[in-house]
């Protein structure tokens, strides 16, 4: 099990971490905030690669940074920004890892043709990197990351790039991964995770908001999300009452999914929450302040 | 083991490195062969020791005076013969022919003549050494070096006790007779300073540019390109800076043990020194300026040579020392070889600022950048800033001791550092 207990980071006099507290068993977790909420340093904390400024995390009782090498060999992890060498082909690159992973020579081989096969890289496995689309370089990223069979595998906004195709290859990968590991994905898209995340990590303001199941979470906004259709000409008044969700045209009219506390009016249809809704609801200061 | 040769391969295959390596290794060629218009003349010395020894004494004097005479005989009999002149000395006979030798004799009296010339010239060397070396005063050497760099009080005491030190080895150095012993003769050939003042200090740039290039590399290559987040999470994590060093130290010895290699081969094979190799360091004919090259310890020309193959391979490991310090610390290969040029710099302007009165301008002459621009007068009488009996040494000493502790300090940094 690994634990975050009571840890904060800053940078200088800027603190972006205060005070998480997470507890992962196996199982996929989705850390869902927008861009710049702190997911990355968490997930750089986890990986060793920043220090706490106040705080532990512990893997099964034991201070990461102690256990050294030992928790590095359990580790997989593909960073948001992956840097490949453009000159060395995905074998030759994996091969590299594999030494730096400490995977003895042939068992490194049989392990690196798997995951090739894996990330359906088999045939362009002895071309250089250069000549790879960003959809394939990722690939290369997520086999590098399964290469030492981690417990942990942590992957940073691992979809970018990836085709619709290629999402739904990796989800399906994921969730047969996950049965013996723990998986923090992190992410901003949202599609990503509501279907394989057995619980969602959303941060705010510097800390942890929710911790939980997608059903528990959404239940945040039970009774609260509505769909109606409105006249375009309504449409900046209404957005200046209400919070709107999504927006799609529908015929001469607007169907617009939104926020209230109450139901207003008998043309509003009550619906269901997703994940989605409670994200851009979460952040929405964020979101407009994105836009 | 596996990683270490994986991280050697990337600097094999540095197009920038290997071809940097080619280009200086041309560069070093052309300068020996732009050098090489004399190398037949240098044959007639190669065959006088051949016949008389190097070492100048009465009885080897007097067989070399007979040679010459039968020589010049033999000359003259050509001369009275062509011209009907009888010649004394060759002196008297280039007197005569500013041009047109060609014209009057063939290609075999030439050669003799050259030959004779030579001889003479060394001969007239030879008889020159006991004035010259009577006429040496070490303390007036000193005091000039003083007035050169206007040095006062502690500063020109300094230069004064060194000097003194060094006077007695020079007593020690003539009373050895290392100063009689035959050697190309400097003040025509220069060869002492084409090889360690021009060669050499060719070579140790061409060294330093490399190291710092591969250190640079190989310290920041996973920065350079954007992996560090993934290398220095695998298993090896941060400890892969220790293997990165340990290569960058023995690629740093293979491209230095090539240059100096494929060059010195080269230069002695167009430069033939047989017979001359343990002839002392220190003898008059060395001379290729107005002051003879004096060496604080007896030492022949090999041994020099390898001290000095030996000092460039320490100052290498200086500077892979001080270029691992410097681009660790900043995570961009190019800048962190721009940093190292401006340091360079420094370390060559700022000794200069220090007061001309106080022992502290002579700190600057105990660092490897003011090493590498005299490499020429290592391990002898070497002017004002490098007359220390120990210079060397103490600046080697000195600097891998610090460096060996800010490597640490810098590797123990690393570790503890967010990347």
């Amino acid at each position: 099990m690994l634990i975050v207990t009571n840890v904060s980071k800053s940078y200088g006099k800027l603190s972006v971490l205060e005070n998480i507290d997470i507890e992962f068993s196996n199982g996929v977790y989705g850390l869902l905030a927008p861009n710049g909420a702190g997911k990355t340093t968490l997930i750089k904390m986890l990986t060793t690669l920043l220090f706490p400024n106040e705080g532990e995390i512990l893997y099964n009782g034991t201070n990461i940074f102690h256990m050294g090498d030992g928790y590095r060999d359990i580790l997989g992890y593909l960073p948001q920004e992956f840097g490949y060498y453009k000159n060395y082909s995905a074998r030759q690159f994996l091969n590299y890892l594999a030494a730096l992973k400490g995977l003895e020579r042939n068992l490194a081989k049989v392990r690196i043709n798997e995951l090739l096969e894996l990330v359906g890289l088999a045939n362009v496995a002895d071309k250089k990197m250069k000549k790879y689309s960003g959809g394939m370089v990722q690939r290369v990223g997520i086999a590098q990351a399964m290469l030492n069979d981690p417990k942990i595998l942590i992957l940073d906004e691992p979809t970018a790039g990836l085709d619709p195709k290629e999402r739904v290859r990796f989800r399906n990968l994921l969730a047969e991964l996950s049965r013996d590991k723990i998986v923090i994905l992190s992410t901003h898209i949202v599609s990503d995770i509501e279907s394989i995340a057995n619980e969602i990590i959303m941060i705010k303001d510097k800390k942890v908001l929710y911790k939980d199941s997608i059903n528990s979470i959404c239940k945040t906004l039970e009774g609260m999300v509505y769909e109606t259709s409105i006249d375009y000409a309504q449409a900046n008044r209404f957005r200046n009452h209400y919070f709107s969700l999504s927006e799609k045209q529908e015929g001469d009219k607007m169907k617009i999914r939104f926020i209230s506390e109450n139901k207003l009016d008998d043309s509003w249809e009550s619906v269901s929450p997703n994940i989605e809704d409670v994200f851009l609801y979460v952040y929405k200061d964020e979101v407009i302040k994105e836009g | 083991m596996d990683i270490r040769i994986k991280e050697f391969k990337k600097i094999v295959t540095s197009p920038i490195i290997i071809g940097l390596l080619v280009l200086f290794i041309v560069y070093n060629s052309i300068f020996i062969f732009q050098n090489s218009y004399f190398r037949e003349e240098l044959r007639v010395l190669t065959r006088l020791v051949d016949r008389f020894g190097y070492e100048i004494d009465d009885e080897m004097l007097e067989k070399y005076r007979l040679y010459y005479e039968e020589q010049l005989v033999s000359l003259n009999k050509i001369t009275k013969e062509k011209t009907s002149k009888n010649y004394n000395s060759m002196a008297e006979f280039f007197a005569d022919y500013k041009y047109g030798l060609e014209d009057i004799y063939d290609r075999e009296e030439l050669g003799l003549i050259m030959e004779l010339g030579i001889m003479e010239a060394y001969y007239n060397t030879i008889e020159e050494i006991d004035e010259v070396y009577s006429s040496l005063d070490i303390m007036e050497r000193a005091e000039s070096e003083i007035n050169k760099f206007q040095l006062i009080d502690k500063a020109a005491e300094t230069v004064r006790n060194q000097y003194k030190a060094f006077s007695e080895r020079f007593q020690q150095l003539v009373n050895n007779k290392e100063h009689k012993n035959l050697f190309f003769l400097g003040k025509v050939y220069r060869l002492h300073s084409i090889l360690f003042k021009s060669l050499f200090k060719i070579i140790i740039f061409e060294i330093i540019i490399l190291v710092v290039l591969i250190t640079a590399y190989i310290v920041n290559y996973e920065f350079d390109n954007k992996t560090e987040a993934i290398t220095y999470t695998t298993k090896r994590g941060r400890d892969l800076i220790l293997d990165k060093l340990y290569v960058s130290i023995f690629s740093s010895l293979v491209v230095t043990t090539i240059i100096l290699l494929v060059t010195l081969a080269l230069y002695f094979i167009i430069f033939d020194y047989s017979g001359l190799w343990k002839v002392p360091i220190s003898s008059y004919f060395n001379t290729d300026h107005n002051f003879p090259y004096l060496s604080w310890w007896k030492m022949s020309f090999v041994q020099f040579l390898f001290f000095t193959i030996g000092l460039v391979y320490s100052i290498t490991l200086l500077f892979n020392g001080i270029i691992f310090i410097i681009a660790r610390a900043i995570k961009n290969t190019y800048f962190a070889f721009f940093v190292f040029a401006i340091i360079f710099g420094l370390f060559l302007i700022l000794p200069r600022l220090a007061p001309n009165s106080s022992n502290t301008i002579f700190i600057g002459a105990f660092t490897p950048y003011f090493l590498i621009l005299n490499p020429h007068v290592w391990f002898m009488e070497g002017g004002a800033f490098a007359t220390f009996k120990y210079h060397e040494i103490v600046t080697l000493v000195i600097w891998a001791l610090m460096i060996w502790v800010l490597s640490i300090l810098s590797i123990k940094r690393f570790k503890r550092q967010d990347i």
